[in-house]
């Protein structure tokens, strides 16, 4: 037993001494040194209470005892994060980050999924944004891998994220989220859900969120792009379909099964002809289509 | 070679920065500012005059691009930051704005942080944009919407055990929105809507409360929230309309009076509890949220004219009442590591949803009192979820995962109504509907040598009883991508594919196909030179069965197909080069070309009956497709004239074409714009 306790406290003694304070490090790398106290992870050092596992750069390379006597070199580093798994990145990461609520659903991201580790989107040394020290504009950084969404935002009709007004946390977690609460619990999409548990369009659109006495039951269950194209779209006001019409068609056919009765999404009135220009504009008339306080039929 | 690389960096950055021609993208390079004390000082403003050009359908340009002419502060930035972490009040600022001084997109971004004491953070943001009157516009784009968006958030002692947080958010909009009087001819055949545009008045509030805890390896995060909205938009017409005016022949229509007050106001508080732990081998995150809305409102909505045959007509319409929405979600999430190569992540939710809304409805028609009507109103939405993926990685290079998810959905609704006047009440009746989907995921994950990685992936879904025709029912994804990257070339490549079908329901034989390419190229070899481009291709083709009235007489029942085919066909090229270390020019362009199915004019569809052209059947193919063009190459430049002064000036034109005037009406714009501006850093 005694000799079992001496091994333990000698390992322990011979892991703490290959720690050797950043000091040791801005001697080589200057370059990095030079602006890290204007980077977050500088307040480890600025602390002066945390472990030496969690300080300066051997908080997140581990201790460089071995990198100084071998003189440099990646393989020395025990935590080179150009050579670790996206896995062992996160790993890594999680260590000190793990706390915060916006990163709680991680293990269940899309990201983590799919090997996208927190240094593809994050430079710790070379950011180009002083804040969450991104790699790139957050837009660009989506569009490296989500080329599509890109077609999407340089669309005439489109939320203005190009423009500056917006980024994509605005509506997304790329860190992972729980289910929606809306549609039928598919993927997460890495909603962001600040609003609790309902959909982040209602940051903005606040006038859409109710409660309503009459409400358009598709937006509540199934969501805003039963409607809408919510990146971007050819079409006037991010719908799916040039002309109103068609859009509301194709749900209100009044064929069996479907619809909050179970017998059809009600058929339009028998006064609406279809030739007439004025019913075309559906919702010159059904203004309040997202939900109506006064009129079933969203007239007002 | 360390400051060659801060230099190709920055190169990167500034090529990526590029979708509107202003701000200039500040270059990233050698640390500079200026020492004070304890502390170092960056800032830089972009100053100068921006203009526009437009020709064609002002209002498209207004709601599609809107830059307009005038003085701007295009962007600022300012840094102060501690040298030793260890400032008197704060540790670090950082402000940057951008678009100041009337651009129709601007922002300001604020941090204050002092290590272990405190952290803030501030986003203000104005949009300022039109927005159609109509879904199709015809010109009537009128709706000049601007919205205010503010949120505050300060956390205290952000890196001990025990943290609060708090914060505020402020939305408002304010423009003209679209109030339809359907008076005084509501209840003929040939009533019209008649548009009412009026000054909308939106506020939102949100205030918020919280901790975070850390114990026995938990973290405990509770935060509770307040908001409140408010509408109080006064509407009156200023300007009488008429059917004849909208273009109704033979209808005497004409509204000559209306005013309109719907006040609302509402608010949602709720509550927010997260525990989690994140260990080696496993990880646990549940989450608890309970939200009730309220919104109190009332209506007041009088106006006057003539009906349709020339008589005078008046309407008067009262209503009152509320709506509450309960609302509750949990979710459990259980992720487990048995080893390192394994990863299993179950997950469990439940969200309940119930909205209850009794209003009161008074109208009164030509002085005759039609009678109230009490309406109730109820839609409950309650949804489990439960889904299991497991990740094996089998080697370095190869890994596969798979995933397994089943919902079961509630719809329920309750309606009923009263008429006082008549000993008549009609009892509450249920409706239900309830929908189960299956769906299962798996992949393969490749990565053959260093820097290539390749994904693949594919889903299926079954689900029984969707809410609407257009929802998923029988559906199945596919998905691969591969990319090759490393610092000076990134390749990459994609193919996405989503194919629902909901046939063979009768009149429902909707099904839809979605098919997305991409290919992306990236180049650096110099850090002087950058080169970027892209193309994509996004398909989508969709099938519905319909069911409408129509005639050129009497309107009968009729159905069909609605079809509608889009081909967007989009690209991007740029190129960033610096002259001289002296000049950095970038040239760009975008183009989005929906080529609709590649008919050249609109088709018409010959009636089987009488060998002529079917309107109603015209109506429908004449909107099946929408080819369109919109493009825009830019240019820009940015000289330095001192170490600490550039001068830029940038160019952008866009041209949006629309190849089918969608019920008969063109909105086909072009503009230049542009800008110059100095910079002045230090």
């Amino acid at each position: 037993m005694r000799i079992l306790l001496l091994l333990l406290v000698t390992t322990a003694a011979g892991a703490q001494t290959q720690f050797v304070g950043s000091n040791a490090c801005k001697t080589c790398h200057a370059d990095v040194w030079m602006n890290f106290y204007k980077n977050p992870h500088y307040k480890s050092i600025a602390s002066g209470k945390e472990p030496a596992e969690k300080t300066g750069c051997e908080g997140c390379h581990g201790p460089a005892q071995k990198h100084l006597e071998a003189h440099g070199g990646k393989t020395t580093i025990p935590r080179a994060f150009s050579l670790m798994t996206p896995k062992q990145v996160l790993d890594a990461c999680l260590g000190c980050h793990a706390r915060d609520l916006a990163r709680a659903n991680i293990q269940r991201s899309e990201h983590t999924k799919n090997d996208v580790a927190c240094t593809s989107c994050h430079s710790v040394h070379h950011a180009a944004t002083p804040k969450y020290l991104l790699a790139k504009k957050q837009s660009e950084l989506c569009y490296g891998c989500h080329a599509t969404v890109r077609a999407q935002f340089s669309m005439p009709s489109k939320h203005r994220v190009n423009e500056g007004f917006m980024q994509c946390t605005d509506c997304h977690n790329p860190h992972g989220s729980f289910d929606a609460t809306w549609k039928m619990g598919q993927k997460p999409r890495m909603m962001e859900q600040a609003m609790n548990t309902e959909s982040p369009c209602l940051k903005c659109h606040m006038d859409k969120r109710g409660p309503f006495v009459y409400e358009h039951p598709p937006v509540r269950v199934e969501g805003c792009e039963t409607c809408h194209n919510p990146h971007g779209s050819m079409n006037a006001k991010l719908l799916r379909r040039p002309v109103v019409f068609t859009l509301c068609l194709e749900c209100h056919n009044g064929a069996a099964e479907f619809g909050t009765r179970n017998n059809g999404v009600t058929l339009q009135s028998n006064r609406h002809n279809m030739l007439d220009p004025k019913f075309q504009k559906c919702t010159t008339c059904h203004i309040s289509i997202h939900g109506s306080n006064s009129e079933g039929f969203f007239l007002r | 070679m360390k400051t060659r690389f801060w230099i190709f960096f920055a190169a990167i950055g500034v090529l990526s920065a590029q979708q509107v021609v202003a701000p200039t993208p500040e270059t990233v390079g050698a640390a500079r500012g200026e020492n004070h004390g304890n502390y170092n000082i960056t800032n830089s403003f972009e100053t100068g005059y921006r203009w526009s050009l437009v020709g064609g359908d002002l209002g498209e340009y207004r709601s599609d691009v809107n830059y307009r002419n005038g003085l701007r502060l295009l962007g600022s930035s300012l840094s102060i930051d501690s040298k030793d972490g260890h400032g008197h009040y704060f540790d670090q600022i950082l402000l940057h704005t951008m678009g100041l001084g009337n651009d129709p997109y601007q922002s300001a971004i604020l941090r204050i942080q002092k290590n272990q004491l405190y952290r803030y953070d501030m986003t203000w943001r104005l949009n300022d944009y039109y927005n159609p009157g109509l879904t199709v516009a015809g010109g009537l784009h009128r709706m000049d919407t601007v919205r205010r968006t503010q949120d505050h958030e300060i956390l205290l002692f952000p890196q001990s055990g025990f943290r609060v947080r708090a914060g505020y958010s402020r939305n408002t909009q304010d423009g003209p929105t679209l109030a339809t009087s359907l008076e005084p001819d509501n209840n003929s055949a040939n009533s019209a809507g008649l548009p009412v545009f009026a000054d909308l008045r939106r506020q939102w509030n949100e205030y918020r409360l919280g901790a975070d805890v850390d114990f026995a390896g938990f973290k405990l995060t509770v935060l509770r929230r307040w908001d409140f909205f408010k509408e109080d938009t006064p509407y009156s017409l200023v300007i009488g309309s008429s059917a004849a005016s909208a273009g109704l022949a033979n209808d005497l229509t004409a509204l000559e009076q209306f005013t309109k007050a719907a006040p609302v106001h509402g608010r949602n508080p709720g509550w927010l509890g997260n525990l989690m732990a994140n260990h080696k081998r496993w990880a646990v995150n549940a989450r608890m949220s309970y939200l009730n809305g309220h919104n109190d409102f009332a209506l007041s909505e009088f106006s006057s004219g003539l009906g349709r045959f020339g008589d005078a007509a008046n309407r008067q319409i009262l209503v009152q009442g509320s709506a509450d929405r309960p609302m509750v979600a949990g979710d459990f999430n259980f992720s487990a590591q048995p080893s390192s190569r394994l990863t299993v992540v179950n997950n469990t939710s439940v969200n309940n949803l119930r909205i209850v809304g009794p209003s009161s409805y008074t109208e009164i028609n030509n002085g005759s009192n039609s009678g109230q009507t009490i309406i109730f109103r109820y839609l409950g939405i309650r949804t489990v979820t439960n889904s299991t993926d497991a990740h094996y990685r089998v080697k370095d290079w190869i890994g596969f995962y798979a995933g397994y998810r089943y919902t079961d959905r509630l719809v329920r609704t309750i309606e009923g109504f009263s008429i006082p006047a008549f000993d008549v009440t009609s009892p509450n009746t249920v409706y239900e509907n309830t929908n189960h989907l299956h769906s299962g995921t798996v992949g393969v994950q490749l990565r053959p040598v260093k820097n290539l990685t390749t994904n693949l992936e594919g889903e299926v879904g079954r689900a029984d009883n969707p809410l609407t025709p257009v929802s998923d029912r029988n559906y199945h994804t596919l998905n691969g991508r591969v990319s090759y990257r490393t610092r000076k070339v990134q390749l990459s490549t994609s193919y996405k594919q989503v194919y629902n079908v909901n046939a063979p329901v009768v009149l429902s034989a909707y099904s839809s196909h979605s098919r997305n390419y991409s290919a992306n190229a990236s180049w650096a070899p110099k850090d002087w030179f950058a080169l970027d481009a892209g193309y994509m291709k996004l398909h989508l083709d969709t099938v519905s069965g319909i069911a409408y009235f129509a005639g050129t007489g009497r309107t009968t029942l009729q159905s069909g197909n609605s079809l509608y085919l889009s081909n967007v066909h989009a690209a991007n090229f740029g190129v960033r080069f610096a002259v001289a270390k002296r000049a950095d020019v970038y040239v760009g362009y975008t183009i989005t070309k929906d080529t609709g199915d590649g008919r050249a004019v609109v088709a018409t569809v010959p009636d089987p009956a009488t060998g002529g052209v079917s309107p109603a059947a015209a109506l429908f193919a004449g909107v099946q497709t929408f080819p369109l063009s919109y493009q825009s190459p830019l240019g820009r430049v940015s000289v330095r004239i001192t170490p600490k002064v550039r001068w830029n000036a940038g160019w952008q034109f866009y041209n949006y074409h629309e190849q089918f005037g969608l019920l008969g009406y063109y909105q086909n714009f072009h503009a230049n714009t542009g800008y110059t501006s100095v910079t002045w850093a230090f």
